[in-house]
């Protein structure tokens, strides 16, 4: 079983997910960054979930691990419509939404495939695999994407501060994950400090946007910094 | 080229990457799960031992004949 620290950390994460969507009401932005709150609710109700299958069947339990590895890949698949929703707010004056779509489509739909085609040959469990393999992928399309839209957003000289915050909220999320793992292989001798770093980590994402919908204004722009300088 | 195809031709390009990437990681690391989404407790995965077909032994000594693996 968890130790009480790993519940604390639980509870913490489990508070600051359901701020999120609790700032967005507040300050009328739920319907605009629809899909982030609904990843943060939903994320917010398997936490609750997991909690009550945890309490029920124990910590080894083979109900515990199912359920944590399938609402994992239901919240990665929320993760990315919310990647999603972000892209259609930096280009929605461009009016690309029928390309995003279809880009969004492929992508998924090619993951998927890749997915399968590994779990393929090396599995008799193909569902719960597949799930759990799925969830994997999406995170590194995730990683690559939300870096293709910080280029993107540098480019197009984003000045909206909230949706920057937003999407540097994602990309240091991310970030961390990978720099977690690496360090995780790097230092394996130092597994009871990464047990309860890595769920802090998750802390990350849930904080900044929380942030962002208390404290950063929708109607808020950057100071154009990078205004040439004409020598006369 | 139409707009469409330069949109399929990036999105094949995003995937390749992500999944080139989700390789080279993977081929490093430990079989241990990368990201989680939220802050719960990470069970070990139910299915990560067991069901993989055991590979012929590469260091096979003499001629005689192989046994059948009594644990398997």
């Amino acid at each position: 079983m968890p130790g009480p620290i790993n519940w604390i950390i639980w509870l913490v994460g489990t508070l600051l997910e359901g701020s999120v969507v609790v700032f967005a009401l507040k300050t009328n932005s739920l319907r605009r960054y629809l899909f982030l709150n609904l990843y943060m609710g939903l994320s917010f109700l398997v936490s609750v979930g997991r909690l009550e299958i945890l309490i029920r069947w124990g910590y080894t339990s083979l109900e515990y691990a199912y359920f944590y590895f399938y609402s994992d890949a239901l919240l990665t698949l929320g993760l990315y419509f919310a990647l999603l929703n972000l892209y259609s707010l930096v280009f929605d004056e461009m009016k690309v939404e029928r390309y995003l779509r279809l880009a969004a489509v492929v992508l998924l739909g090619g993951t998927a495939w890749f997915s399968y085609a590994v779990i393929n040959q090396s599995s008799h469990r193909l569902l719960s695999h597949f799930a759990f393999e799925l969830s994997q992928n999406l995170y590194f399309v995730g990683l690559v994407l939300t870096y293709v839209l910080w280029g993107a957003i540098l480019k197009l000289r984003e000045t909206r501060t909230r949706l920057i915050q937003l999407v540097l909220a994602l990309g240091i999320y991310f970030s961390a994950f990978a720099a977690d793992y690496a360090l995780r292989n790097l230092y394996p001798n130092l597994q009871p400090v990464f047990q309860y770093l890595t769920s802090m980590l998750a802390w990350i994402l849930p904080a900044a946007w929380a942030y962002a919908f208390l404290r950063v204004n929708d109607e808020a722009r950057l100071e154009p910094s990078r205004l040439a300088a004409v020598s006369r | 080229m139409s707009r469409r195809l330069i949109v399929l031709l990036l999105t094949m390009l995003v995937l390749v990457g992500a999944m080139s990437l989700k390789t080279v990681v993977i081929t490093h690391g430990d079989g241990s799960v990368i990201m989680a989404n939220g802050s719960a407790p990470v069970p070990p995965v139910p299915w990560k031992n067991g069901s993989a077909p055991v590979p012929p032994v590469p260091w096979k000594n003499g001629s005689a004949p192989v046994p059948p693996v009594p644990w398997k």
